[in-house]
């Protein structure tokens, strides 16, 4: 009895499994052209007998690379008649405001793949023109005739009333069984028709590939002698069945980031952490997401791709903000001689100088490894030997062009490359109001834990955990993400002034939906979370506000307190709240979850640790704040440090995928789960 | 001093940050879509002696100027020991401003160790200021008076008290009380969050240390623009244009006439034969031509560094007072932005002869907005804005982007149709691409648009037009794109062609028709790609007949 999570990304294929009471891992190179190649490698590595395998929890790139490469399905858009243009028109804006050059996003559909059909709604979604269901039928058949694979049918106020977009739908579904056809309320039902239009395209336009990909997948499976589940990992941080993957294929969009997140978000929990910061450093780049009391954070909406000429999907993604700081973030120095670090990144192929794989341009881990921090032989639990010499070479190289030897020009490499991502730490705990003295940092990815400390000491943050199998941490993520999904439905009108009949309605609708979609999936039960989007009247920008139920929004004592909750959060957010003014809702959500059956690796995170027979501990000269005086560290082998071992930096705590860097005056403590929880000196 | 390179670059990546976080948080919390949604605003760090630390990326391009400006006037005013912890101070005074009312300022002084080391300071497009007008831009206005309450560096909170009778004028002068009153909390919440944001940092390194990083950041930032104008040929480049009217005499046009000076490293904008000053609201202060200018220079040297002090230290210019781009007073400015699209404009087309891989076309070189006001059935008045795209010029190397905002606003978006018609009493019957309006050119012109209202209820709808007379020129031998316009056609069928007016009153059933402007070709049309001009009719771009008409050729 076991399951298994494999995580395709675009270099390294990895698994973390749970077999017979005991955690695998493995790690391979993706094979682009059959990514499950790749994955039977990674199952035969960690010694997994595919018929024992209860459940496979997978996530993959496709849909977003799909985007990315443009390589999508030929794919026709149909519109309300007037509005052919409202995907190419988009919001007119230019972000990149001073660029003569800016582009912006090219829509996905060509113009002469968007159809109009006549028919029209008004926003209380009544029918101002019937649909002309005969102009559909006509449509479709031009379809085929010019070999579309996909079509995205979006109306105007849709998600008010979707009955026009229902008509279009079945005609197209029955005419034209081959063309993979999505409705917009489908998707989303939430006001604002060139987002919404975008999301749908979105899912059209990755829709007939990530099909093809999802049954090579279960052919795979099936071949391997599996005969388990199959749930696929999506946006919002859940998982959905291989069924409703191929009906809404844009909810994998960013199915790769959000793993790990979910990891620290049951790490925070175990640990009783009410505010923690998930911080996940990889190669190219470093990811952060607030986690309050062990929630991930949703945010809805969000740009694939470039953030100027991107393409916007309006679904819910786990809120995490990313910067262009990694492992391989190569160094450069500019025309005045300042240096930078990033946002290029050696990726793994070159990679970096100490790859020893042709890179010559020096990276934060050559940085990294030059101050001693790293331990050249080591790395990836000795199956990959770092060439100091030539890390050395290159970064005396870069240092030449400021002035600077190779150890300083590394020491400042490293101290940038905290800077840059301790902007992004901050940019999801003080810019939201959270005061970081109150948070602790959870640290994974291969080179968190070697840099966690530093941007915990920059912006104040008194606690620093480093999980077990950081290095896989993503992976082990997967395992303990719950099948989820979300509905929203545009409802507007002011708090305690809302028609009683319509709020009891829109309850209905979401819950209906969400019963329907369990049902699809075979499921029933579930817990479901009701949020209205809440503002002043007069704002834009919403914030949700937890709600129970329609007397919650409708009631007066619970509208108060629903009220009472708005403010608070406004003020939080922002720094002031008007508490005498009309508060209007836009939104309502819901989210519909169903907790795991099978918790074996959250119950393996609060296991009793139990350690290998302790290595002999070594020391090495470590570079810290001063390159003409490095410190002597204790160099220490995780694996063999029981519970409650304690380590004062400096000290370099080494393990087969990942390396932790304590320096000096702080303290490391093994806790009784086997963390690394470091606990951060005062100092100025 | 000297200063390691390290520290001068987290400071860098903190001062940039702060200002973005400032207006995250404004933006998030604003009550009226000019900033919102079309996010006419700008948030930044100005230092004692009222030079730019940092200004926030996004939001409207021509706010490069003036927080500067504002904050000085009160240090002239009160002095650096005449302000207190706790202060805020606002500042919309058309004088010293030179932009029409709503825009108001409010700074805060930031202490270190006891003294005033910084101001955190914002700018936001108030939805009404008070005036003979609802919202702003009125073309019937002469005097700055009609347009508004004024405040020149008035204390709104002294030492975190607040100024009760101040705050109380604002509230019953304006329209939409409710809105602006809440735009001027958020305002003041963004310049604390900059203040504690500076405060920390100036702790965490020391303020000798602060002070260094940022004159080598500016200094270093200098360089970099002053490397790019010294690859500029030597030389005077000149070009002119007009504009439609002052607003209030239509059929006066105003010339706009620019000479660039480059001389070594250095840029010299010279506005000396530039229209007089007018009688109707077109006018602004200095800091319009200065805006317009910086503009200019920022798209050609550094367009994608953040913006801070030494950005502008290699440009000069020249601007005779009673200018249109620097009125005396009383001069009306509610329209102060129209003419600042083409004057970016014709200061780059006066640069293509020595630029000619950079210079576009002409855009469509107006600020493209509306709004309809009105009363709803419960008594209660609304305001509709809406700001949409034209044409941009056809480039160097690639055709003009189509429906895109005007030079001066970068970030600003339009508003969605369904939000319009969920909150006003309007249908919007199109909104498209208007096709056989890009210029002919190698590289076209990018389209206008054209978008529909219908009125279901009573309404005032303002129209400002511009470039309705003067398309916007092609380059290199490319042609002129299409010009903007603006229609009423009457329930009865009527028609009626709008240039600017105010208040013109709409009953159900009318139309307000609008048709942005297209950009101006780059090159030869005969030059264009055959391949490219049967794409463009297959698209609907371009007409056949206009293919054939304009290339010689439908493609095919």
């Amino acid at each position: 009895m076991s399951i298994v999570g494999i995580d395709i990304g675009g270099t390294f294929t990895d698994l973390v499994g749970y077999q017979n009471g005991v955690v695998v891992t493995a790690k391979t190179l993706t094979v682009p052209a059959d990514p499950t190649v790749g994955a039977a490698t990674a199952l035969s590595l960690a010694g997994c007998d595919a018929q024992s395998i209860r459940e496979l929890l997978h996530g993959s790139t496709i849909a977003i690379n799909t985007v990315l490469e443009r390589s999508g399905a030929r794919t026709a858009l149909i519109t309300t008649e007037g509005f052919r243009d409202v995907y190419a028109l988009g919001r007119g804006n230019r972000p990149d405001a001073f660029n003569l050059d800016f582009r912006r996003p090219r829509p996905l559909v060509p113009r002469d793949l968007t159809f109009e059909i006549s028919e029209r709604m008004n926003a209380a979604g009544e029918v101002l023109r019937p649909i002309d269901a005969d102009a559909v039928a006509k449509l479709g058949r031009q379809l085929e005739a010019l070999g579309v694979e996909a079509a995205a049918i979006c109306f105007l106020h849709s998600y008010a009333n979707p009955a026009h977009e229902i008509v279009a739908g079945d005609v197209l579904r029955r005419l034209c069984p081959h063309i993979f056809v999505t409705m917009s309320h489908e998707i989303l039902r939430e006001f604002r028709e060139y987002e919404r239009t975008s999301t749908t395209a979105l899912n059209g336009y990755v829709g007939p590939r990530v099909a093809r990909y999802l049954t090579r997948f279960e052919e795979f499976a099936r071949a391997a002698k599996f005969s388990g589940q199959i749930a696929i990992m999506r946006s919002n941080g859940g998982t959905m069945s291989i069924a409703e993957a191929r009906r809404q294929p844009v909810a994998m969009m960013e199915s790769g980031p959000v793993a790990g997140m979910i990891g620290a978000a049951h790490l925070a929990r175990l640990l009783d952490i009410k505010q923690a910061i998930g911080f996940d450093m990889g190669g190219t780049t470093a990811k952060t997401a607030l986690i309050n009391d062990g929630v991930l954070p949703i945010e809805e909406g969000y740009v694939i791709g470039d953030a100027f000429t991107g393409q916007p999907m309006q679904l819910p993604v786990v809120d995490i903000v990313e910067v262009g700081a990694g492992g391989g973030s190569i160094a450069w120095i500019d025309n005045n001689g300042g240096l930078h670090v990033g946002p290029v990144s050696a990726g793994a192929d070159p990679g970096p100088v100490c790859y020893g794989r042709g890179g010559e341009q020096p990276t934060v881990t050559d940085a990294d490894l030059l101050l001693g921090r790293l331990n050249g032989n080591r790395f990836l639990g000795g199956g990959m030997t770092l060439d100091g010499a030539g890390a050395q070479a290159a970064l005396a190289k870069l240092g030449d062009g400021a002035g600077l030897d190779a150890l300083t020009t590394a020491l400042g490499i490293a101290t940038i490359a905290d800077g840059a991502m301790s902007l992004a730490v901050r940019a999801v705990s003080v810019n939201r109001g959270v005061d970081p003295r109150d948070t602790a940092l959870i640290a994974f990815g291969g080179a968190g834990p070697l840099h966690a400390v530093a941007i915990a000491r920059e912006i104040a943050i008194p606690k620093v955990v480093i999980p077990k199998l950081p290095g896989n941490f993503s992976a082990l993520g997967m395992l303990m993400a719950e099948w989820r999904q979300d509905f929203v439905r545009t409802l507007i009108g002011e708090l305690d002034r809302l028609e009683p009949v319509r709020v009891a309605q829109a309850f209905a609708d979401l819950r209906d939906a969400g019963i329907a979609a369990l049902k699809r999936d075979g499921l029933s039960g579930g817990t479901f979370n009701f949020a209205a989007d809440l503002r002043y009247r007069g704002q834009e920008h919403t914030i949700a506000v937890a709600v129970a139920g329609p007397d919650d929004l409708v009631g007066a004592p619970a509208a108060a307190e629903t009220r009472r909750r708005f403010n608070a959060q406004h003020d939080r957010r922002y720094g002031h709240a008007a508490p005498d003014q009309s508060i209007e809702i836009v939104n309502l959500r819901l989210t519909v979850t169903l907790p795991r059956i099978d918790d074996a690796i959250s119950r393996w995170l609060s296991t009793p640790w139990e350690a290998e027979p302790a290595a002999p501990a070594e020391r090495r000269a470590v570079v810290y704040a001063d390159p003409a005086r490095p410190v002597e560290a204790l160099i220490l082998w995780r694996p063999g440090l029981a519970a409650g071992v304690e380590a004062k930096g400096p000290a370099v705590i080494e393990e087969p995928n990942s390396t932790t860097f304590v320096p000096p005056g702080d303290r490391a403590v093994i806790d009784p789960w086997g963390n690394i929880v470091i606990a951060l000196s005062e100092r100025e | 001093m000297t200063i390691n390179p390290i520290t001068v670059e987290v400071v860098r990546n903190a001062v940039n940050a702060y200002a973005d976080e400032m207006a995250n948080a404004l933006c998030k919390s604003a009550y009226n879509m000019m900033i919102y949604e079309v996010r006419d605003f700008c948030c930044g760090l100005i230092d004692t002696q009222g030079r730019m630390i940092s200004q926030n990326r996004g939001g409207l391009p021509i706010f490069l100027a003036d927080l500067g400006i504002a904050v000085k006037d009160g240090i002239e005013r009160y002095g650096l020991d005449g302000f207190a912890l706790g202060d805020v101070i606002i500042m919309n005074h058309g004088l010293v401003c030179g932009q029409h009312l709503n825009n108001v300022v409010i700074y805060a002084p930031c202490f270190h160790e006891g003294r005033v080391v910084a101001f955190a300071a914002s700018r936001a497009h108030w939805v009404d200021i008070g005036g003979s007008r609802v919202g702003f831009g009125s073309v019937e206005t002469t005097e700055i008076y009609q347009e508004g309450l004024q405040f020149r560096s008035l204390k709104i909170y002294e030492a975190g008290k607040r100024n009760e009778t101040l705050w109380q004028i604002i509230r019953d002068n304006v329209r939409f009380a409710e809105a602006a009153l809440g735009d001027l909390r958020a305002q003041i919440a963004a310049c604390q969050l900059g203040n504690r944001r500076y405060g920390e940092l100036l702790k965490r390194y020391g303020s000798g240390a602060v002070t260094a990083a940022i004159a080598t950041i500016w200094d270093n930032t200098e360089r970099e623009a002053r490397a790019f104008i010294a690859k500029v040929p030597d030389g005077v480049y000149e070009a002119e244009s007009f504009l439609d009217n002052d607003g209030r005499t239509l059929d006066v046009k105003l010339r706009i006439k620019v000479r660039v000076i480059i001389d070594g490293s250095r840029m010299v904008v010279d506005f000396s034969d530039m229209n007089d000053q007018v009688p109707g609201p077109t006018n602004s202060g200095y800091s319009g031509g200065l805006a317009a200018a910086r503009v200019a220079f920022k798209c050609l040297t550094l367009p994608h560094a953040p913006v801070n002090e030494g950005c502008f230290r290699p440009l000069e210019i020249i601007l005779p007072e009673g200018k249109l781009l620097n009125a005396r007073p009383p001069a009306a400015l509610g329209l102060w932005s129209i003419p600042l699209p083409t004057v970016i404009d014709t200061i780059l087309k006066a640069l293509a002869p020595a630029l000619p891989d950079r210079i576009p076309a002409a855009h469509k070189g107006d600020m493209g907005g509306c709004s309809f006001s009105g009363f709803r059935p419960d008594g209660r008045r609304f305001l509709l804005m809406n700001i949409f795209g034209g044409g941009w010029g056809g480039r160097p190397r690639e055709d003009g982007e189509s429906a895109s905002v005007s030079i001066c606003q970068g970030d600003v978006r339009n508003a969605p149709v369904e939000l319009q018609e969920m909150q006003y009493p309007f249908l919007i019957e199109r909104f498209a691409l208007r096709q056989d309006s890009g210029g002919a050119g190698r590289h076209r012109g990018g389209l206008g648009v054209e978008l529909t209202y219908r009125a279901l209820a009573r309404a005032l709808a303002n129209v400002n037009c511009e470039r309705t007379k003067d398309p916007p020129w092609g380059l290199y031998g490319g042609k002129p794109g299409a010009v903007n316009e603006a229609v009423l056609m009457r329930r009865d069928g009527s028609e009626q062609k709008l240039l600017k007016a105010t208040s013109v009153p709409m009953a159900p059933g009318d139309r307000l028709i609008f048709r942005t402007a297209g950009g101006g070709g780059g090159g030869d049309p005969r030059q264009r790609d055959p391949r490219k001009i049967a794409d463009d009719v297959a698209k609907g771009y371009v007409s056949i007949e206009a293919a054939r008409r304009e290339y010689g050729c439908d493609g095919r």
